[in-house]
């Protein structure tokens, strides 16, 4: 066999690498094993094994096959994400990565396999979901010496096979343990507002910080990944004035809410009637102004007209303006000449009211017909009186004569 | 031929004897080699060994650290004689393999309790002297390394070094948590009255901000609405006075005819007229006015 070593090496770079790697191993190993323990059984069989060639006899091979599958049982496969560690006489030699891999037969060399990359997990204060709680174990006192629940859970994984093996018994329980302590000494050291509300990362980091620092003190070999905080809340007892305090948080939004919904309501309200004001006095301005300029322009026509006529034009519009006056007011006629000695009645209140109802729309002063009668009517020269209105007339005129 | 029966009955002697003699150590754990009873030798390293069989046997005992968890949590007294419920664990590991055989024989439970009571009373020691705030907040730590301490050097006697002592839970007793959710309870009562409060505050605030700005704003408007009529008022003015001057007793007459016709529009005003006056002056009699006329 030691014979075939050098021609499997000469391949070495063309063949599968694994194997290769192994037969060198194997060659290794039992050199080293040879050259510093020179008087224990294994010489002897390993001289027979030696020179295969010369005694070819049936004990000879018996003996062969036993030494071949002998050896063949230090064959082992490291599945991806462990670490085989390996002990000579029960004393650590090294860690070997995933792959096959080969190390001296029972008795001299042993291995043991070790998940490595594989994520376990610690739960504190709960298992499998936070519905199912521990209430001992999530209670914690915080700084102000408040009591809070908190439920996290711890994944790690190794960081050192072999340290993970020798130095602790029972790690995955110590881990647990220093979850539980890390978090306790975090925990008591914030206040209770920190921890519940905007601390929460804080407190996971610093947890997470301080359980590596402890597992690499006593040199567990584990890696803790990450520390995640569950839930984090007031115990059950006070959990209802926790709610309150928050629906008072939102309280006090909404009323905030509701005031600036006012102001929103009102201001531009506001606005909207201060642009109306303004543009009123615009509007104002600008009749104002017009009006004006069309009373100073019809009064200016007017005048050129009079300067030329002033007795004539300033007895028409004497007369026009009396026609206007008297023919659109009611108007009782008496003789003081002939009633002076009498009492005259004049029942002047229902006067009015006879002259507002029959004549609906000219009377009753409603603004189109106020504008109709407004505007000037002046310049038509006669004023036919309606039927009605010389009736009354006449009536009116009896009755001053009784 | 004749060779092989003893050669083979010589190698399974050799085995046995080998069997009987030899022995590892395991990286996991130390050994002490014992004579007739007597320790002659400890051995701190794994790897193979040789002993003499029937005269000579071994013993092995834990090299890693260890773990002594406490079952129950353990009542302390804080210097303001409160209760607290105190859960520890302590990580020891052996360290002088010999000593420790000697102290307690190799029991590891015998050792336990004896690392369990130190560690117990230390830790009381410690909680006596300090208060519940230091206890849970400030000094932790010191309470945990100063209890390794004196604990480790205790542990030295029987062989062990202590490595830490942790406090895995520090809580108050049922008996006694009352108070406390009862504090808690008002605290939060205070907090939301307070939210509560503080939120009817702001928003009166800003109602009344917007109050303010509505009567601002009405206010400036109007301002500037009054201006803006001023000038128009102003404005025709100049323009009346500007056509008026140009004969201002035609105004009076113009304008009056004006304000007459406008003040009766409405059937509703009355007048009382005597036709004695100068309008009827022709309804009385058609030769009156030219009677009348130059008057």
């Amino acid at each position: 066999m030691s014979l075939n070593d050098p021609q499997w090496g000469k391949r070495g770079s063309g063949g599968p690498p694994d194997l290769d790697e192994i037969w060198r191993n194997v060659n290794r190993r039992l050199n080293e094993l040879l050259g510093r323990k020179g008087g224990t059984t294994d010489d002897g069989s390993g001289g027979g094994g030696g020179r295969p060639t010369l005694p070819l006899s049936g004990v000879g091979i018996l003996v062969l096959l036993v030494v071949v599958v002998w050896l063949a049982s230090g064959f082992y496969i490291v599945d991806e994400g462990r670490r085989g560690v390996v002990t000579r006489f029960g004393k650590y030699t090294e860690t070997t990565q995933p792959g096959a891999r080969w190390h001296l037969p029972f008795p001299i060399e042993d291995k043991e396999l070790v998940d490595f990359s594989q994520v376990r997990t610690v739960e504190v204060g709960y298992r499998n979901t936070p519905k199912n709680k521990k209430e001992n174990e999530a209670l914690m006192l915080t700084d102000d010496e408040n009591i809070i629940e908190i439920q996290f859970a711890v994944q790690y994984n190794l960081k050192s096979a072999e340290a993970y093996l020798f130095n602790v018994r029972k790690p995955d329980l110590i881990v647990q343990f220093i979850a539980q302590t890390a978090m306790g000494e975090v925990v008591g050291k914030a206040k209770m507002d920190f921890v519940l509300y905007e601390g929460r990362e804080q407190i996971a980091k610093s947890a997470e910080k301080l359980m590596q620092e402890l597992l690499d003190r006593y040199q567990t070999g584990v890696y803790v990944q990450k520390v995640t905080l569950q839930s984090v809340q007031p115990p059950d007892k006070v959990q209802a004035a926790f709610d309150d305090a928050v629906k008072a948080g939102q309280d006090r939004e909404r009323f905030r809410n509701e005031g600036q919904a006012y102001a929103n309501d009102v201001v531009p309200r506001a606005r909207g009637n201060a642009a109306r004001l303004i543009e009123e006095a615009n509007g104002y301005q600008a009749e104002v102004v017009q009006r004006a300029e069309g009373d100073a322009s019809r009064f200016k026509q007017i005048l050129v007209e009079y300067t030329k006529a002033p007795g004539v034009t300033r007895e028409r519009l004497y007369l026009d303006m009396m026609q206007t006056v008297v023919g659109n007011s009611s108007k009782v006629l008496v003789d003081q000449k002939a009633g002076s000695n009498s009492l005259l009645y004049l029942p002047l209140d229902k006067l009015i009211q006879q002259s507002a109802s029959p004549s609906g729309p000219g009377g009753t002063a409603s603004d189109p017909s106020a504008a109709r009668q407004s505007t000037p009517p002046a310049p038509e020269p006669t004023v036919t009186l309606d039927p009605s209105r010389s009736r009354e007339a006449l009536r009116n005129r009896e009755r001053a004569g009784q | 031929m004749k060779l092989t029966v003893p050669l083979l009955a010589l190698v399974v002697a050799l085995l046995l004897v080998a069997s009987q003699s030899l022995y590892t150590v395991d990286q996991r754990q130390y050994a002490i080699k014992f004579q007739l009873g007597e320790i002659i030798e400890t051995l701190p390293n794994a790897g193979l060994y040789a002993k003499v069989p029937l005269l000579q046997n071994v013993k092995f005992y834990d090299k890693r650290v260890l773990l002594l968890d406490n079952p129950e949590p353990d009542r302390m007294t804080t210097s303001e004689k409160k209760p607290l419920l105190v859960d520890f664990f302590v990580l020891w590991r052996i360290t002088d393999v010999k000593q420790y055989y000697i102290s307690v024989q190799g029991d590891e439970e015998a050792a336990r309790r004896r690392l369990s009571q130190t560690v117990r009373a230390n830790l009381a020691e410690e909680f006596n002297k300090r208060t519940v705030h230091e206890a849970i907040s400030s000094e932790r730590d010191k309470i945990m390394t100063t209890t390794r301490q004196k604990a480790d050097a205790d542990a030295k006697t029987i062989g062990v070094e202590i490595v830490d002592v942790r406090l895995r839970r520090v809580e108050l007793p049922p008996d006694v948590t009352g108070p406390v959710y009862a504090r808690m309870e008002s605290e939060r009562r205070r907090v939301a009255n307070e939210l509560r409060s503080l939120g009817q505050a702001e928003s009166e605030k800003i109602r009344a901000d917007a109050d303010r700005q509505r009567v601002v704003i009405l206010a400036d408007a109007y301002k500037a609405a009054q201006k803006t009529k001023g000038d128009g008022d102003a404005k025709a003015s100049a323009i009346y006075a500007q056509a008026y001057g140009a004969n201002p007793e035609f105004y009076a007459f113009y304008r009056s005819l004006e304000a007459y016709k406008a003040t009766f529009r409405n059937k509703t005003d009355v007048m009382v007229l005597d036709p004695s006056s100068e309008f009827f002056r022709y309804l009385k009699s058609q030769g009156g006015p030219g009677a009348k006329a130059p008057k």
